[in-house]
């Protein structure tokens, strides 16, 4: 069996490949994608200590972030569909009318 | 007793209100109806009560002076302390409110003409009423408060119709002046005021405010008086009490050093200064130490102030008087002058005759106003007596009428100002001592000098030749412009007539000067009438009939704690007496040989001339040490106080805060991945906290 580290290193580099994805592209959609890899490289920590310690807690876990995650993709996309039909684009970067 | 007091209060206060809400949309006749129907009424009620006080026996005085007493509302109640409104019939204030009212409504009258074509007329006579509303309150009130309030009303009374014409320089700035001097005095009553409490509350236990308690079947009597007259008291406290109530005289009885805002009030409707600034509301200083006799009998030292302050302001301002070239301003001076001849009375603890002298002042004096009024509407507003002259034959009752006021004024037998201004004299003469005597000589000096700066004016008015060019423009006329909302009214109603004949052309000479009309004549020909016979009321001991002195007798109760005053002796009462007629007589002759053929104006290079020509240059000194300093000191503290320091306090405030918020606001860029980036760093730093904490 694998050591718990090496789930841990693939979380993490996971999770480091959503945030970059995140803070680099520039359209929601690919946005979008990267939160839920960051989700699911948490759901893959979780899943591994729940194994390592022999509890079935982290997979409640995984089951509610699922969920949540999931919820937030509707809501998510509907935004984004609305957005594009009003401004026919969807660069976020062109959405700064909150700029100070 | 029949007590009306209120009603003489109320009338007057029911007049001012109604002309003062409605006067803007009531024609003229019903504007001067109810003026002078107010007025009129409330001179009724105060005959009434006069004759009712005249009715009742001195000893009910005497023994309560608190009888004439009505309290109608308890006005302040602090624990055992209270003040009620209330008004106090007396003998004392019976004379006053005869002669407020009566006097009053005579200008009332005569201002019917004299306002006629003024655009203000509503608001002229709502003023006035207001007047005579807060002089019967000041003479009325049964206490200190009261008589604060009357006194702090008379004075913006007196501000508003010296400033009544408010779209001259001149008239708005003497009417600030008027009200700022006015206010060192009420200043003045104030601090006395509180000092009476502080006095009356560690006698009793809990103060009062009223002259006197009405103590109700046989208790003692209390009240300030008695509690501040009575022994233990305070000498010196008292003493101070009593020269503060004297700064409220002086500033509002014009004496020095408090006098200067007088000559310039002139700057209102001569009826105004007939009213106001002779006959009564200057008179009210005159009333307040004949009101507080028994605080003063105590306060020797006070009361000599009082006499030395009178007399020498009777010399000072009848010197001014001598050359001045304003009609007005010579009677004003003369009016300091005379009222110093009252406290002159009151400082020889000769109270009866300083308010017989206040009656027959306020008959000539306004006579001497209205007169000169009718002389300066007939010239439509010409006051400069370089341009009168040879107005006997064109205006003969204003000129029989100004020449009885003249000889009552000079005190010249038998006119009432002699009688008034002898028995003055004769009691200075009998106090004798290095005061009295002084006193005595101030008095008869000046005794000349009235002769001869008011002969000065008899002269120059109405004999010799005219010097003008016809009537000038009406006087408040040309500023009509300036007032759109009334004049355009004014025409509205009426068109504006002008004066006389209907074409006041220039240069027409005396041609177009014509007497003025009946309504302001017959107020002329009755005052001239008590000026003839109004000094008879004084006393008769000159002609060895001791039992005859009405006005002393009558006043008698009021100043019944007075023992200190010297009765003149028969020579010394005939020495008094011919001195004074003698010199009056050659003031008079001064004025003949020098004006006698027609008043001319001669540039005079002597100091002397000069010095009393400018009017001591007090004027120009006051602006030199006291009114430059403080505009000095105003504008540098707008400048640097306001605009630097408190300005730039609050500019720096709103400086640094923008900074601020535009520093902060460039955070908010509105991308996302910038906003995603500083959540995650701080993710981090909480990350790296616990890390290295642990």
């Amino acid at each position: 069996m694998l050591p718990l580290s090496w789930y841990l290193i693939v979380s993490a580099i996971l999770f480091t490949i959503g945030v970059s994805g995140v803070l680099i592209r520039r359209n929601p959609l690919v946005i979008f994608m990267s939160i839920e890899l960051m989700l699911n490289a948490v759901n893959l920590s979780f899943i591994a200590f729940s194994r390592y310690l022999d509890s079935v807690d982290g997979q409640m876990f995984v089951f509610l972030v699922l969920t949540v995650a999931a919820a937030e993709v509707v809501v998510g996309l509907a935004l984004i569909v609305f957005i594009f039909r009003t401004r026919r684009d969807i660069d976020v970067d062109d959405m700064n009318v909150l700029r100070g | 007793m029949i007590n009306l007091t209120l009603e003489v209060l109320l009338f007057p206060l029911l007049g001012f209100i109604i002309l003062g809400l409605a006067g803007r949309f009531i024609s003229r006749t019903a504007i001067l109806t109810i003026a002078c129907g107010a007025c009129g009424l409330a001179f009724l009620c105060a005959a009434i009560s006069f004759f009712s006080v005249l009715g009742t026996p001195a000893s009910t005085f005497v023994s309560n002076p608190a009888a004439g007493d009505q309290i109608f509302y308890t006005w302040v109640v602090s624990g055992d302390f209270q003040v009620s409104f209330g008004l106090l019939l007396d003998p004392l204030s019976a004379v006053m409110l005869m002669v407020v009212t009566g006097v009053g409504f005579i200008i009332h009258v005569y201002s019917g003409g004299y306002m006629e074509d003024d655009p203000g007329f509503w608001r002229y006579f709502s003023f006035l009423n207001f007047f005579i509303f807060a002089m019967v309150l000041l003479v009325g009130a049964d206490n200190f408060l009261f008589l604060l309030v009357g006194w702090a009303l008379v004075g913006l009374a007196s501000y508003l119709l010296i400033g009544f014409w408010y779209q001259r320089r001149a008239a708005v700035a003497a009417a600030q002046k008027a009200l700022v001097i006015n206010i060192i005095g009420d200043f003045g009553l104030m601090i006395a005021i509180f000092m009476i409490f502080t006095f009356t509350a560690q006698k009793d236990g809990t103060g009062t405010l009223n002259y006197f308690m009405n103590p109700g079947a046989g208790g003692p009597l209390t009240g300030v008086f008695t509690s501040l007259s009575t022994v233990p008291h305070n000498y010196w406290r008292v003493v101070v009490i009593c020269l503060l109530l004297f700064v409220a005289c002086t500033a509002k009885s014009a004496q020095l050093p408090l006098y200067m805002w007088l000559p310039d009030a002139m700057e209102g409707p001569t009826p105004v200064s007939a009213l106001i600034h002779a006959a009564t509301m200057v008179t009210a200083g005159v009333y307040l130490v004949a009101r507080a006799n028994p605080i003063f009998e105590v306060a020797p030292l006070a009361l000599m102030v009082v006499g030395i302050i009178g007399g020498v302001t009777a010399l000072f301002a009848a010197s001014i008087a001598l050359f001045q070239l304003d009609v007005k301003r010579v009677l004003a001076y003369s009016t300091i002058s005379q009222l110093g001849y009252m406290f002159m009375a009151e400082g020889v603890h000769n109270y009866s005759t300083g308010i017989f002298h206040l009656i027959t002042h306020a008959y000539f004096k306004a006579l001497l106003f209205l007169a000169v009024g009718a002389v300066i509407h007939a010239l439509g507003g010409e006051q400069d007596i370089r341009k009168m002259g040879g107005l006997r034959a064109r205006m003969p009752i204003t000129f029989w009428t100004f020449v009885i006021a003249a000889l009552a004024i000079s005190g010249i037998p038998p006119f009432a100002g002699f009688w008034s201004k002898d028995e003055i004299l004769g009691s200075l003469f009998a106090s004798g001592g290095r005061l009295g005597y002084a006193l005595w000589v101030i008095g008869i000096v000046t005794a000349g000098l009235t002769g001869f700066y008011i002969f000065r004016l008899v002269f120059g008015i109405f004999m010799g030749s005219y010097r003008g060019t016809g009537p000038v423009r009406h006087a408040h006329g040309d500023e009509e412009e300036e007032e759109p909302v009334e004049a355009e009214l004014a025409s509205a109603r009426q068109p504006v007539r002008s004066r006389g004949s209907g074409n006041p052309a220039r240069g027409a000479g005396n041609g177009s000067i014509f007497e003025a009309p009946t309504i302001m004549t017959i107020p002329l020909i009755i005052l001239a009438f008590l000026s003839v016979v109004g000094g008879f009321v004084g006393s008769f001991s000159l002609f060895g009939d001791p039992g005859w002195h009405p006005l002393a007798t009558f006043l008698a109760p009021v100043f019944n704690t007075v023992h200190t005053f010297v009765e003149p002796s028969f020579t010394r009462q005939w020495i008094s007496t011919a001195v004074s007629v003698v010199v009056s007589s050659l003031g008079i002759g001064g004025a003949w040989l020098l004006y006698g053929k027609g008043f001319e104006y001669k540039e005079n290079k002597n100091p002397f001339y000069q010095l009393v020509f400018h009017k001591y240059y007090v004027d120009e000194f006051f602006g030199l040490v006291l009114i430059r300093p403080l505009l000095w000191l105003g504008r540098a503290a707008s400048h640097w106080l306001e605009g630097d320091a408190l300005d730039g306090g609050s500019r720096a405030v709103a400086w640094v805060l923008r900074g601020t918020s535009a520093g902060l606001s460039r955070l908010q860029t509105g991308y996302m991945r910038n906003y995603a980036l500083a959540i995650l760093f701080g993710v981090v730093v909480i990350i790296l906290y616990y890390a290295v904490r642990r």
